[in-house]
């Protein structure tokens, strides 16, 4: 009785097993191809990318694309400021939203649902380009290194996932540490952060993809001063640099057509799939090292109610 | 009698009383409160400008042309009218389609994910899973066009569709507005699925072990756990993410419609976030793009407080 | 005698004396006040008084902001070193991406602070209204910046603008079609046509290209497609149809171009200089049927209206394509991707298919640019120094560096004084790398050029140079020219008649935020809703998409539009008649 249920449990998880790792490695398959295509494709000579046809392996291998983005002197120091920025960014996101959070998981915190509120709302408003432009302005931020992190500490969305995920802790642990006298801060700095240290790895992956993947601020607020560009802003106008060949407005007469013929060794879309490697790869670096805290997660140790 | 009087002062004493008595949580939190006021906030006094003929350089804001609600006029009503209403009923198909889609993709994966035993397999398949989302979107909008060509161009779904023989010509996708909506939301699901898992997954820690170990000894099936312990434990993040979504529900992204969407294909293709750049800020004309990003902003509170409410009402997590 | 002589002396005194102090002084810089002549043989331009001599005993820092697809120069650029060294001038550059100027610009006018110099292409205009830069009037005289003011003196009433005051004056200085010397016209043609494979003709026996219809144009090209059905073992195609965004042009200028008229934008201009939208007009009618009869003849590429510009240029460089209506800079890449790979009988030349009897108008004489180039803003403090570098950069010796580059290093000089490259130095100028470390393209861009030919009778432009050009012509087109008789790629257009005093009006300002802008832009937009639908139906249907299309028009208030062109072409007509 007992050896046949088990062989049938055996038989559904043998299927199940395949059915999902034959789903799994098919997804995998979908979401590589495009990165393997982007690989080839930023190896590949430019001029011969255009003729169209290449999937997984470049036909003619050349690495001037690279040569091309590794040469822009100005990315270096970019790249520079984009790490240090996107670690300060990181480092204050996390304490002030986890603090934040902390206080608002905190059912009895008599402002609570004001400050929740609050917060939410700034999610599905924007002032506009101009009105925030201003306010950095009169703040004296334009062409500032603080600029880049000191808007965004806080993120409503953020905020609310790692409310959310406080919330999981059992009271119980937090009533204990009261009783024993604990202060707030305390209680936030020493118990609850070391048990919410998944929800932490996942914001500041969050955090530090957002911080280094814009540009748009630095375009916005700091494109006056060179020493401050970030890495993808330098790339952003490298990438617009190679469409020369194409993009002449009308009346450039004789002085484009004989340049149309100059800028020819590297096209857009070879430099594009150059800078989305060389962009792409720190964070993938990155990753990995992230990734232990989510799978092996510190489990909220049993609490024998 | 003297009860009353009692009780009036124990009721104002009590709110004082706790503010002091949690102070410690007000220092934890009020400085932030204000710091988001200043920089999220005080910058809405710039809606004044859709009530202006705004121009940049009248620097001052209380020196614009007042105009009232022509701004308003001009958007909502005639061939603008029509056309904003059009955009808008694209923009809520194409995300409400991508919310779907989005919600059945990631949390299914995430389930399958989690049921892998082989650490190093699942590992692979996250690392892989979540590259997609450091594709700019140029280049996703560049693979989805190749893939929905011909098979000349390089046409990778007509290819196999006439290979196994389910049509006979190939299929324009891209011409067609009734495909529109799907392919964004495919393009989204491709490019966030693995991404959004990452949530869900770290919330799969915080579940309680030994719950999954009770129910092996009640003779628990994979599923019965899936069911009952695993997506219960997640319910909280899913409930939401789901209410936060639902006010963005006017966002439905902006590159991919940019990048694909051709005369053809045009009545379904078109949102919001188009026409505010073609038409305002492209043309200079800040005020119109304020008067839409106010509406957005209006609709988008009132749904989140409709999804909130109904969350609370049925018993689940709340928002706010 | 005596006291008459001595009254006369202190009468000479007295007049050079108050001679000297009329004099405008140099200002502001502790430059030993220099009005009097540089080396003579340099011809640097600065042997004016009235502005500030640069020098290398007077560094100073010029903040530049430019609107430009080029990036800024590398650090150890040698013409950077060159400009520090030899003038003391060390530029900042902020380079803005044109995608993305028009925010830019606005959160600078709100701003209210600028870069001393600004140069953006026809966002200008904003500028100009917003109150950014200084009229620059009162430096464009011969005694000050004698070179700019050479540069634009014919053509003062035409840049002279409005900024809001009521008074005409000049506040940018043009960079581009500012012609010097002859007109060569040049070798290469640049602009719009009916372009045709060039294996297309060969095979078909180079015939007369003269009196090119439309019905012609696609006859070779069926014909052709008839006997090479695949091409490199893929499909060949016969038309490709541009349409993506920002080309939107290479669907709705053809109309114009068959009527016999020059490139206007959107209207055609009647002899009584009297604009008139064409897009609901026969003549347009005319062209969409009868590319809706070749779609049904499988000559249009379908996927034409769904592609993005990558996958147009990619299908241009695989060498099937066998006609497309462009403009010769848009495909560049593609051009030069078929000539890397051997293919030159696959490249295109230019055809002018005309309605009976109009005469082909495709070409025209440059127009110069109004709206772009360098304007000094009003945060620059030290204008007279900025205006005197604009000036100096003007000077032949300077522009030769720029646009040439270092004698000896980046082109030769030969017996006769003209001037060549080797095949090495021509390969240089297509390396990304070596040009951010050995040229200025980002500025030259923006600054004003001496384009056409200098003093000495060398053309501006490398590729203008006629040695240049046949020295650098492949053997396949040698043999394509001869066949044909002509001896530049010019030759296949038609000569261009003088302009029009308000031409062209595809760059009439509209006033941001106006109905003629927006009617504009609705109007491409239906353009591109109803015209890909109307050419690729079924041919019965054409007639009834036509109406539904041309009923949506109506709903436009494109009198707004058709005013606020013919308000331009009048003020033109007023206003820009010669120079000063």
């Amino acid at each position: 009785m007992r050896s046949v249920k088990k062989k049938k449990i055996d038989m559904e998880n043998i299927i199940f097993t395949t059915l999902n790792t034959g789903y799994l490695l098919f997804l995998c398959i979908v979401m590589l191809y495009p990165m393997l295509n982007t690989l080839a494709v930023s190896f590949n000579d430019a001029m011969d990318t255009v003729r169209g046809g290449i999937y997984l392996w470049p036909r003619k291998f050349s690495l001037y694309n690279y040569y091309v983005v590794l040469n822009m002197d100005t990315i270096y120091k970019a790249f520079y400021i984009s790490v240090t920025k996107t670690i300060v960014i990181v480092v204050t996101n996390l304490f002030f939203t986890s603090m934040l959070a902390y206080t608002l998981s905190r059912k009895e915190y008599v402002f609570r649902k004001f400050i929740t509120t609050v917060f939410v709302i700034t999610m599905y408003f924007n002032a506009g380009l101009i009105p925030n432009y201003m306010l950095i302005k009169s703040l004296g931020m334009i062409n500032t290194f603080r600029v880049y992190w000191i808007p965004h500490i806080v993120s409503a969305f953020n905020l609310i996932v790692i409310r959310t995920y406080i919330k999981s802790i059992p009271e119980s642990l937090i009533e204990s540490a009261r009783i024993d006298g604990a202060k707030e801060f305390r209680i936030y700095w020493q118990i609850v952060m070391p048990l919410i240290i998944p929800t932490l790895a996942t914001i500041a992956l969050f955090v530090a993809v957002g911080s280094w993947n814009s540009w748009f601020d630095t375009f916005l607020y700091n494109s006056g001063k060179q020493e401050l560009s970030t890495l993808q802003y330098e790339l952003q106008k490298l990438l617009a640099s190679t469409m020369n060949a194409g993009n002449r407005t009308p009346g450039g007469g004789a002085y484009s057509a004989a340049q149309a013929g100059a800028s020819n060794v590297s096209t857009p879309q070879s430099i594009r799939a150059a800078i989305t490697i060389v962009t792409a790869v720190p964070i993938l670096m990155v990753y990995p090292f992230l990734q232990r805290y989510f799978i092996h997660g510190l489990a909220i140790g049993s609490v024998k109610e | 009698m003297t009860t009353k009087p009692l009780a009036h002062q124990k009721k104002r004493k009590s709110v004082w009383d706790t503010i002091v008595a949690q102070r410690e949580l007000i220092i934890m939190s009020v400085p932030i409160l204000l710091y988001k006021i200043l920089f999220s906030y005080v910058p809405i006094i710039g809606w004044t400008m859709a009530f202006q003929n705004y121009k940049p350089a009248v620097r001052s804001i209380w020196e614009q042309e007042w105009v009232g609600f022509d701004n308003f006029v001009k958007l909502f009503t005639g061939i603008n009218g029509e056309r904003f209403l059009r955009d808008v009923r694209n923009t809520l198909g194409q995300s409400f389609l991508t919310l779907l889609l989005g919600y059945i993709g990631s949390i299914s994966l995430a389930l399958l994910m989690n049921e892998v035993k082989n650490n190093k397999f699942k590992r692979i398949v996250q690392n892989i899973t979540y590259m997609p989302h450091f594709l700019s979107w140029i280049i996703v909008a560049g693979l989805v066009s190749t893939m929905l060509a011909v098979p000349t161009s390089g046409g990778i779904i007509n290819d196999v569709l006439i290979r196994l023989g389910l049509i006979k010509e190939p299929i324009m996708f891209l011409s067609y507005p009734k495909y529109f909506w799907w392919i964004v939301a495919f393009s989204h699901l491709w490019k966030e699925m693995g991404w959004n898992t990452i949530i869900y997954l770290a919330a799969m820690t915080a579940i309680d072990p030994t719950l999954y170990e009770a129910s092996v000894i009640d003779g628990a099936n994979r599923y019965q756990k899936m069911w009952h312990i695993t997506l219960p434990g997640i319910k909280p993040t899913i409930i939401v993410l789901l209410i936060m979504n639902v006010g963005h529900l006017l966002e439905a992204g902006f590159e991919i419609q940019y990048f694909l969407g051709n005369g053809l294909v045009v009545e379904r293709s078109e949102i919001i976030d188009i026409f505010v750049l073609r038409y305002g800020i492209q043309m200079g004309n800040y005020s119109l793009a304020t008067v839409a990003g106010i509406f957005k902003t209006v609709i988008s509170i009132i749904l989140i407080s409709v999804s909130n409410f109904i969350s609370g009402r049925l018993g689940e997590e709340k928002l706010i | 005698m005596k006291r008459l002589f001595s009254l006369l002396l202190m009468m000479l005194l007295v007049i050079t004396m108050t001679a000297c102090t009329t004099q405008p002084i140099a200002k502001q810089e502790p430059t030993p006040a220099q009005d009097s002549q540089t080396d003579a043989g340099t011809g640097t331009g600065q042997q004016t008084t009235g502005l500030p001599m640069l020098s290398p005993d007077n560094p100073v820092t010029i903040s530049v902001w430019i609107t430009t697809n080029f990036s800024a120069p590398a650090a150890d650029n040698k013409l950077t070193k060159l400009l520090k060294d030899k003038l003391g001038v060390t530029l900042s550059y902020e380079i803005i991406t044109p995608d993305n100027a028009d925010q830019k610009i606005g959160v600078m006018l709100a701003g209210g602070e600028y870069p001393d110099l600004l140069g953006t292409t026809d966002l200008n205009i904003r500028f100009i209204t917003g109150g950014a830069l200084i009229p620059l009037d009162d430096y464009l005289t011969e005694d000050k910046a004698d070179l700019l003011f050479e540069h634009v003196r014919p053509y003062w009433n035409r840049l002279a603008t409005d900024a809001g005051d009521g008074v005409r004056r000049i506040y940018i200085l043009p960079n581009y079609n500012r012609y010097y010397g002859e007109i060569t016209g040049g070798t290469h043609y640049g602009a719009s046509g009916f372009w045709i494979q060039k294996h297309v003709l060969e095979d078909a026996g180079y015939p007369d290209l003269d009196n090119m219809t439309l019905e012609r144009y696609f006859q070779l090209i069926e014909d052709y497609m008839k006997k090479y059905p695949t091409i490199d073992g893929q499909p060949t195609i016969g038309f490709e149809i541009l349409n993506c965004p920002g080309r939107e042009w290479g669907l709705t200028n053809p109309p114009q171009y068959l009527a016999g008229a020059p490139n206007n934008g959107g209207v055609i201009v009647d002899e009584n200089n009297v604009a008139s939208i064409f897009a609901d007009k026969d003549i347009a009618k005319r062209y969409y049927k009868f590319l809706n009869q070749m779609n049904a003849r499988g000559l249009i590429d379908r996927e034409s209206f769904t592609q993005t510009l990558d996958q147009y240029l990619a299908k241009l460089a695989t060498g099937r394509v066998l006609g497309m209506y462009d403009q010769r800079w848009g495909f560049g890449n593609a051009h030069d991707s078929l000539v890397s790979q051997g293919r030159d009988e696959r490249t295109w030349v230019s055809t002018m298919p005309v309605y009976e009897g109009k005469e082909p108008y495709y070409a025209d004489r440059d127009v110069m640019n109004i709206n772009q180039g360098f304007g000094v803003s009003v945060s620059c403090k030290q204008p007279d120094i900025a205006i005197s570098f604009l000036n100096t950069m003007l000077s032949e010796e300077w522009q030769k560096i720029l646009s040439w580059g270092i004698e000896g290093e980046d082109y030769h000089v030969d017996a006769n004084g003209r001037f060549y490259r080797t095949p090495e130095q021509r390969e240089q100028q297509k390396d990304l790398v070596w040009k951010s470390r050995n040229k200025l393209e980002a500025l030259l861009d923006q600054l004003p050029k001496h384009q056409g030919t200098f003093s000495d009778g060398n053309a501006y432009s490398p590729g203008d140079q006629p040695e240049e050009f046949f020295e650098t012509l492949r053997e396949y087109d040698k043999n394509f020219l001869k066949a044909y008789g002509k001896k530049t790629w010019r030759d296949f257009l038609n000569q261009p008649p003088e302009n029009p005093i308000y031409y062209p009006c595809w760059n009439i300002h509209l006033p941001d935020g106006s109905e003629a802008q927006m009617a504009n832009q609705q109007l491409t937009d239906l353009s591109l809703q109803y015209l890909p639908r109307a050419i690729l139906a079924d041919p019965s249907e054409f007639d009834a998409i036509w109406e539904e299309y041309v009923n949506a028009i109506k709903k436009i208030n494109i009198k707004a539009y058709e005013d606020a062109i013919n308000a331009g072409i009048q003020e033109r007509i007023a206003n820009w008649g010669g120079g000063r």
